[in-house]
């Protein structure tokens, strides 16, 4: 199992490619919390989020051959949660999505997990404020750490648009977070 | 956390090892692949041919053209620029399935595609090519089709593009510009 771990995403797809199907387990524990959160921020509905990752992962496994190994798989899958976020934005564009409560897993918290969970829900608060195609990048390169790249490679946008976005974003957050 | 996302490893690899998922084939995604590409290269190269066949067709009614406008309007093929829009905006649309394509200003391709077709057709047409496209290309069989339905007749070979040297011998019309009649 720890060799299993060292390996990459790329080494992964191609064991699963060639017959070694269990290995797909791998992929799916190493991104399905990641891809929640980015699903969720996307579509602010936790069940919606959790259809859309679950339907992306399959989507992904249907399609593993048309995945050009040579490029990093993460910018592929979360290309895939994108398109599928985005499709159930559309279809549901005249709901007004309510984001389910955060269930505390313990009593037992500490002031500093309070604050920091609040701090989240704030920031996410803010996000939901500001239009998708600037919540968008600026979710994936502070919550998820991808890189202005690989913001370009996943939302299919030249990096100087990334940019831009990214800019506006920061301002329109920092308007929107000082006003409330 | 939803519960249904706790069981989603489960879920999925139950429903591989159970076969109702399946991966496509490597051969569908190479067939994907080159028909994509044989789509752009023929939408451009239908594009192009039928920008050379506006402007042929435009010039058949000779350097009068503003008088016979009524003309143009009754014989223009109108089925041409409609194909041509067709062409460019399927060949668009194929690009854009290119890996490529979204790193460049997407404008700038648009527009470049544009050019390059509108560009490609009238080069086409001044050196003489369609000339050839008209005798053997695939394309031969919509010229000869054209230049019967509106009796013109037009030499070949002079790689001057299509219409330099033409007869136009309708009705009501008197101008003629070269009465060799081709060998079509």
């Amino acid at each position: 199992m720890s060799e299993t771990l060292e390996l990459i995403d790329e080494e992964i797809v191609e064991k699963v490619r060639s017959g070694d199907h269990d290995f797909y387990s791998v992929i799916i524990e190493r991104y399905k919390d990641k891809l929640l959160r980015y699903a969720t921020n996307l579509v602010h509905d936790n069940d919606k989020a959790s259809h859309i990752v679950q339907d992306s992962l399959i989507k992904a496994y249907i399609n593993l051959y048309g995945f050009n190994i040579k490029k990093k798989f993460s910018n592929w899958i979360y290309r895939i949660v994108h398109n599928e976020a985005m499709n159930m934005v559309k279809k549901y564009k005249n709901e007004v999505p309510i984001l389910d409560d955060f269930d505390f897993e313990s009593d037992e918290y500490i002031l500093k997990e309070f604050e920091e969970r609040e701090t989240k829900i704030y920031v996410e608060k803010c996000l939901k404020s500001i239009p998708i195609i600037y919540s968008e990048p600026l979710s994936l390169y502070y919550l998820d750490d991808k890189s202005y790249e690989e913001i370009s490679d996943i939302l299919r946008i030249p990096m100087g648009t990334v940019a831009i976005r990214m800019s506006r974003a920061k301002k329109l957050m920092k308007y929107i977070c000082q006003k409330n | 956390m939803s519960k249904e996302l706790k069981n989603i490893t489960d879920n999925i690899m139950d429903q591989i090892h159970e076969k109702k998922i399946k991966m496509r084939p490597k051969a569908y995604f190479i067939l994907g692949s080159i028909l994509t590409f044989v789509g752009l290269v023929s939408s451009v190269v239908i594009s192009i041919f039928l920008f050379g066949f506006i402007r042929f067709s435009l010039r058949t009614h000779g350097p009068m053209a503003s008088y016979r406008l009524d003309q143009i309007l009754s014989n223009f093929p109108w089925w041409a620029p409609v194909l041509a829009i067709v062409g460019l905006v399927m060949g668009i649309w194929l690009l854009r399935k290119y890996d490529f394509s979204f790193k460049v200003n997407f404008k700038i391709v648009i527009i470049g595609f544009i050019l390059a077709v509108i560009v490609g057709g009238w080069v086409m047409d001044s050196i003489g090519l369609n000339d050839v496209l008209i005798r053997r290309g695939p394309m031969q069989g919509i010229m000869r089709q054209y230049m019967q339905d509106n009796n013109i007749q037009g030499e070949q070979g002079s790689g001057s593009g299509w219409g330099r040297n033409l007869t136009h011998s309708n009705i009501n019309d008197t101008f003629h510009i070269d009465s060799e009649v081709p060998n079509l």
